[in-house]
């Protein structure tokens, strides 16, 4: 009787064992195209760019060992550390005041004074599904270097000389930190705003009786919660503008200039105008180890963070 | 049981779904060789722009009708980034490929990739085409023909009547390019031109450059690849040349294909433009109603801006039949057609005996034949080896010459400096 029970039950497990295999192998065939697609498309380039930036390559002819000869080349390349330079100072002033700009937006939208609120929510996170292209291309004419051009014909109003905005470091720069802030200070805003929301009320109607004015809710209420969704924004703005490609390719119409010149730009104009795949490969390397070192630095302090908000709770 | 079933099939599907993938790869792969591969005798062919091949490949097949030409035209940027990367893979690539002559250097490394197209013959239509735009399609050496010549565009003076007769020159073609036949002259002509109307007289340091650099024996590469573009006294001589136009402030700020530049040639704001047959074109576009602009030839000779070459790889099937019908296709009465009927300026000098052509005018340009100006300016070409980074160094001169004329740079320094970054991008090669 015991033994038949335990047969039963053994007999039981061994098949739902056995089924659990079943689903788990069901389960990874349906999760299978993603990671097929991602090796193929996405695993593999990113291993090969590892490998390239150890070698010769023009994509053509044979490929030769260079050892670290492609680091040595970039590091001594004055325009690869502009284009540095270029990418945190174009990052810095497209993102600053970008954020500052979205969270006084933000605060503005989620205020119960305002009228048509839908309407302005979805006019201010326009820019972001707008065409990269577009944008860069509507800006160029904004910034035009001719005495016609937007913003020189504005300036001319005060008799200044029209600026070639191509070939002026700050008015490069200008103009590229103008398009990265228009695109994306709407998303910002949204995020901003649904932090906003997530607070509750009742703090803001406990600061009014205990006669807290507009801008000590404003400190000691909406920052503090806010601390997530700001720190969110911030690493993802970091990132997003180590990437920066688009803008100047477009403002400079392809003939990349240093007063513009990005990480990205410059690793582009290596692999895809003068085919230096090697050397393409090493500054994309060089990025990843920027980009790693910032996202370390995300999450050391976001644990930070964390741990204090523990504490205090 | 239900589900066992269940999951059974559903894992049936998903790896029914991945055979499919693997499958269909498998025979696009199959499919793409049997395009190359003459399989079923489709002769594969992709062009950019606009060719009116279409129209010749018909009257092909309607002659030929066991073969059978697929003409695929794509946007000329990613036209040859997809031959680019066939060729790369190894895989892909069609029968028949257009390539631009400035793009034909950078396939000069993957000539393994190419069927030298003197072993199909190819010697024999050589006396066709004229020789520089022959060469320009083969090896460095010479032993390796890569294309057939399809179009060209040698370069002419475009200029406007009513700035030039300001200055006090003669509007007629003939008589302006005899008084302006040098490039002393020219500049002459230019400081004129500035004083008496306040114009400039091109309309970007880019074009005065290379009419100037095309008129030089060697550019920037020798035939061995070596870089020679510093120590290559014409090509500086081109660059101080375009430097005293801009010290004279008879050079523009309107740079190609803005719309500045366009504006400019509609409302005249500059008195020439020194630019290719294919131009033509451009100028009507932009300025469709001007009276006043006219060709004549250029100072001292010409110089060669586009045109492309018809090759065949090296993994067709059907090479063969790919070149009985890319011969017959830009072969000097075909190349008639095309003129006739796309503006494709014909790379055969024999054309422009022909009587059609000979009896060419159009309105726009005062009745002038403008394509015997056109066809004197290809006879003086010079046969120059460009080399697989022309490019680069190309467009490191041309930000030099940019920040002399708009940030006023010095022109000695800012060529030290284009030749330093020339170098420095060099070593990666």
């Amino acid at each position: 009787m015991v033994s038949n029970t335990e047969k039963h039950n053994g007999r039981k497990s061994r098949r739902s064992l056995s089924q659990d295999k079943r689903n788990s192998i069901a389960g990874y065939l349906f999760i299978s195209p993603f990671f097929i697609l991602f090796a193929i498309f996405g695993l593999f380039p990113m291993l090969f760019s590892f490998y390239l930036a150890f070698f010769k390559w023009n994509g053509l002819g044979e490929m030769t060992y260079n050892g670290f000869n492609n680091f040595t080349i970039i590091f001594n390349d004055p325009v690869f550390w502009k284009s540095i330079y270029n990418t945190v100072v174009i990052g810095l002033m497209g993102t600053v005041p970008q954020l500052i700009v979205a969270f006084l937006l933000a605060y503005a939208l989620n205020s119960q004074v305002l009228r048509f609120r839908n309407t302005f929510r979805v006019a201010i996170f326009m820019p972001y599904v707008t065409s990269i292209v577009a944008v860069a291309i509507l800006f160029s004419i904004i910034f035009n270097n001719q005495s016609f051009g937007l913003v020189n014909s504005f300036l001319g109003l005060f008799g200044v000389d029209p600026i070639v905005f191509t070939q002026s470091e700050w008015g490069a720069k200008i103009a590229i930190a103008a398009m990265i802030f228009w695109r994306w200070v709407g998303y910002n805003t949204i995020i901003f705003l649904a932090g906003m929301q997530s607070i509750s009320n009742d703090l803001y109607e406990a600061a009014k009786i205990d006669g807290a004015t507009l801008s000590q809710q404003l400190r000691y209420i909406t920052l503090p919660m806010l601390k997530p969704f700001v720190l969110f924004t911030v690493f993802m703005g970091t990132i997003g503008s180590l990437q920066i490609f688009t803008e100047p390719l477009i403002f400079f119409n392809g003939n990349l200039r240093v007063e513009g010149i990005t990480v990205v730009a410059y690793l582009y104009r290596d692999a895809f105008e003068s085919n230096f795949f090697g050397t393409a490969s090493a500054t994309a390397i060089v990025l990843f180890a920027i980009i790693m070192v910032f996202s370390v630095l995300n999450l050391l302090i976001t644990n930070r963070l964390g741990r204090g908000k523990a504490r205090k709770a | 049981m239900k589900k066992v079933l269940k999951a059974g099939l559903v894992a049936g599907g998903v790896l029914a779904l991945l055979a499919g993938c693997s499958g269909d790869e498998g025979e696009n792969g199959n499919s793409g060789d049997g395009g190359s591969g003459g399989g079923n005798g489709t002769i594969d062919m992709w062009v950019f722009g606009t060719t009116g091949y279409e129209k010749l490949a018909d009257a092909y097949m309607e002659e030929n009708p066991d073969v059978e030409i697929n003409i695929q035209t794509t946007e000329m940027g990613d036209h040859h980034n997809n031959l680019f990367t066939a060729l790369s893979a190894g895989q892909g690539a069609p029968d028949i490929a257009m390539i631009e002559v400035g793009e034909i250097e950078r396939y000069r490394e993957a000539q393994d990739r190419f069927v030298n197209l003197y072993d199909l013959g190819a010697e024999d239509a050589q006396g066709n085409y004229l020789d520089w735009v022959w060469n320009v399609g083969g090896s460095a050496d010479g032993e390796f023909q890569f294309g057939l010549p399809t179009d060209i565009g040698p370069t002419a003076m475009y200029y406007r009547k009513d700035v030039v007769e300001e200055a006090g020159y003669p509007t007629d073609p003939a008589e302006l390019a005899a008084e302006v036949d040098t490039w002393d002259k020219y500049a002459t002509f230019a400081k004129e031109i500035v004083d008496a109307t306040g114009k400039p007289v091109v309309d970007n340091a880019e074009l005065i450059f290379n009419a100037k650099r095309d008129q030089a024996t060697e550019h920037y590469f020798n035939r061995e690849n070596e870089l020679i573009v510093e120590e290559n006294a014409e090509i500086r001589e081109a660059y101080d040349y375009t430097v005293d136009l801009i010290q004279a402030d008879a050079v523009g700020n309107m740079p190609l294909w803005t719309p500045e530049w366009g504006q400019g040639m509609a409302e005249g704001s500059y008195a020439t433009l020194l630019g290719p047959a294919w131009m033509q074109g451009v100028v009507k576009g932009n300025a469709p109603d001007s009276e006043d602009w006219m060709i004549t030839t250029m100072p001292e000779g010409a110089g060669n801006w586009g045109g492309s070459y018809l090759t065949i790889s090296e993994e067709s099937e059907m090479q063969e039949e790919a070149y009985a019908f890319i011969e017959w296709l830009v072969s000097p009465e075909n190349q008639l057609e095309s003129f006739k009927d796309m503006g494709l300026f014909p790379s055969t000098p024999s054309v422009y005996e022909e009587e059609e052509f000979v009896n060419y005018t159009d309105e726009y340009f005062g009745g002038i034949n403008t394509a015997a100006v056109f066809a004197e300016a290809a006879e003086q070409v010079n046969d120059v080896y460009k080399g697989r980074n022309y490019l680069l160094v190309q467009g490191e001169i041309m930000t030099a010459l940019d920040n002399v004329l708009s940030s006023g740079g010095d022109p000695d320094q800012e060529w030290e400096d284009a030749m330093e970054r020339i170098e420095q991008r060099l070593e990666r090669e």
